[in-house]
């Protein structure tokens, strides 16, 4: 080879390797890589309690590393003789949001772009259809006349359609009845948010934020700590907060006290006093089958 | 012999467009979506689980102002103060109480301060049944006439109980009456709505998108 014709191909050579590395530039800017070790994990319930713990250690490690909090992450587990079931009472709520947004606070979703578990549904009087429903009202003052208000969330089914529909089983049903994802297992196909008859399951199509000053820290492995790009995710009845005994963050900022939450197996729970007593009870889209433990209850 | 002239031509060619093409990526100048709208962080007010209203027993707990239930600093003692009607048979509230704004049922139904109040010591409740409460039970006078809103309340159906539903966890509070009542105007009043969601694809500016559509 010729010197000449060697620093030639060389030119060319080193171009376009500098055009090949230049073009990998956002993977480089991509800062929530899948580590290894989050690569290599086990499937949820087949981690050892010693796993597990290395688990929540290398979650709290990136959390860190990202927000400069350092958060709590644990793995709570279903209690015994626990069912959890959420009613609403319709004659009450006024359609506020504030636990739209006690729910994002909680549960660390993305704030841009918005993730909200929580939907709430203006509704005119005298009917259920679900489509008749406005969720993006801007009215001066609530409740107005002639409308309720019905605030639609995961409906914690069960028979959970987008449990079935998940291919790798990324998301089930705990014995508590709270439909769970675990969000490394996800691999984004988006199955269970097409199933999903009451449109409660949210996907994160760009990297989620979250200001540092907002993250909740207090974190379960199977609830609310930080999500990544490409997972699906929905409320778990907060998980972090009712499987150790608190009620969820929505019910705890409701100005009405529409919201009631609680154990199904225990008789004496308040949850279980107004199945027992209130008449009118709905779930929503009973028809297709879900048997949701979601009820919404009128005050007659 | 005409093929090796080009040769240097193409290769020319190939490091420039390589070199734009690196310049190209480097500079972002495309592939990356146009910044989405900022979205400002929700106001911390809406986050706080504080009830619409402090009760008298809140204020204790607080320790703050409590002039207001001073009733004997202007009230004298043995003397109740009289209550006077215009010629409508509504009650008159005279100034000094200006934020007491009575409207307690249908037609003002329940505005006799003494229907609540005990004429014999003004600090004190006195329902129909002859009870004297203190201010901070004032749960119980609400529950002697309105005994089926009561027993929801007892039962956790009517009100709100924060904290713990597993009450061997932690403690489980329930909220007065009157953390949601006034108990002068009960009925509950409106609120302004917390913002709505905001579009993915804000179609103008975003202020304009989050617009409610025309009500029916
Ligand atoms: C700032 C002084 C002040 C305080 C404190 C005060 N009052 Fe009065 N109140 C008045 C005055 C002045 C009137 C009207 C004159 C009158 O009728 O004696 C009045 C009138 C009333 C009346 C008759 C209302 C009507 O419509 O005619 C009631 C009942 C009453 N007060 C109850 C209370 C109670 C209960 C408290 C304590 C929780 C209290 N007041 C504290 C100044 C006060
Ligand atoms: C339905 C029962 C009821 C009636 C009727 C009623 N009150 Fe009261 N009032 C209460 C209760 C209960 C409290 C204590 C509220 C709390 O804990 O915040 C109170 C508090 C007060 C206070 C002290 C706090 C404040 O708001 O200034 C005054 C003064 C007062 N009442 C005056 C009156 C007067 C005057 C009338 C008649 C015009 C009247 N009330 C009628 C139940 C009643
Ligand atoms: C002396 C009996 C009595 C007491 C004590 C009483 N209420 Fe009432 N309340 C009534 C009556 C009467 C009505 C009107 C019912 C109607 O119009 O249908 C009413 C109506 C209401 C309403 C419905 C809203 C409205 O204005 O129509 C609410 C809420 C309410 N009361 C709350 C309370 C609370 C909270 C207390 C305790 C601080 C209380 N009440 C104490 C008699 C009472
Ligand atoms: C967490 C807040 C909260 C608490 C605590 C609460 N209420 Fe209510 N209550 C409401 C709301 C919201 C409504 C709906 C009122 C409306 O539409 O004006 C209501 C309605 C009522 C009504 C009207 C009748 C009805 O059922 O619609 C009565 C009477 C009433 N409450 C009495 C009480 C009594 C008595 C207590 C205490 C034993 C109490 N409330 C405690 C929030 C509360």
């Amino acid at each position: 080879m010729s010197r000449r014709s060697f620093l030639r191909t060389s030119a060319v050579l080193a171009t376009g390797l500098a055009a090949v590395a230049a073009s990998l530039k956002p993977l480089f800017e991509m800062e929530d890589f899948t580590s290894a070790e989050q690569f290599m994990q086990k499937y949820y319930k087949e981690l050892t309690p010693d796993e597990m713990a290395k688990v929540l250690k290398r979650i709290e490690r990136e959390v860190e590393k990202q927000y400069g909090v350092r958060p709590h992450v644990r793995d709570l587990k279903p209690m015994d003789g626990v069912e959890f079931v959420y009613a609403l009472n319709l004659s009450r709520c006024i359609g506020c949001r504030k636990c739209v947004h006690a729910c994002v606070a909680e549960n660390n979703q993305s704030r841009n772009p918005e993730i909200q578990y929580i939907r709430v549904l203006k509704m005119p009087h005298g009917t259920f259809d679900l489509e008749k429903g406005d969720h993006n009202y801007d009215t001066a003052q609530v409740p107005e006349k002639g409308f309720f208000y019905m605030p639609v969330q995961c409906q914690q089914c069960h028979n959970p359609p987008c449990v079935k529909v998940c291919p790798v089983n990324a998301t089930w049903q705990e014995k508590d009845g709270i439909t769970v994802i675990d969000y490394d297992w996800c691999i984004g196909c988006r199955y269970c948010e097409a199933a999903c008859p009451y449109w409660a399951r949210r996907f994160n199509f760009t990297k989620p934020s979250i200001p540092a000053d907002r993250l909740n820290p207090e974190m379960a492995y199977l609830g609310n700590r930080p999500r990544k790009q490409g997972v699906m995710e929905k409320c778990h009845f907060c998980v972090q907060r009712t499987r150790a005994g608190r009620y969820p963050a929505c019910l705890e900022v409701c100005p009405t006290g529409s919201r009631k939450f609680g154990n199904i197996l225990d008789p004496d729970s308040e949850i279980s006093q107004i199945l027992r007593t209130k008449r009118v009870f709905m779930q929503l889209k009973e028809d297709v089958g879900t048997n949701p433990r979601f009820f919404y209850y009128f005050d007659v | 012999m005409q093929a090796r002239n080009r040769t240097p031509m193409v290769l020319t060619i190939l490091v420039v467009a390589f070199a734009g093409l690196a310049a190209a990526f480097l500079s972002d100048s495309w592939g990356y979506p146009a910044p989405r709208a900022i979205i400002p962080p929700v106001d911390r007010a809406i986050l706080d689980p504080a009830t619409v209203r402090r009760s008298y027993a809140d204020l204790v707990r607080a320790k703050e102002d409590l002039s207001d239930f001073d009733c004997y600093a202007c009230h004298e003692k043995g003397h109740p103060p009289p209550l006077r009607y215009d010629g409508n048979q509504k009650l008159i509230v005279p100034p000094e109480h200006a934020d007491v704004v009575m409207g307690h049922g249908t037609h003002g139904r329940n505005n006799n301060c003494f229907n609540c109040h005990n004429e014999n010591n003004l600090t004190t409740l006195q329902p129909r049944d002859g009870r004297e409460l203190k201010l901070e039970e004032s749960t119980q006078l609400c529950g002697s006439c309105h005994g089926p809103t009561y027993r929801d309340w007892d039962s956790g159906a009517h009100g709100r109980i924060n904290g713990y539903w597993n009450t061997k966890l932690g403690p489980a509070v329930k909220k007065d009456c009157v953390n949601c009542h006034n108990p002068h105007s009960p009925r509950f009043p409106g609120r302004k709505p917390a913002p709505g969601p905001h579009p993915l694809h804000p179609v103008a500016e975003p202020a304009q998108a989050v617009e409610a559509p025309p009500t029916h």
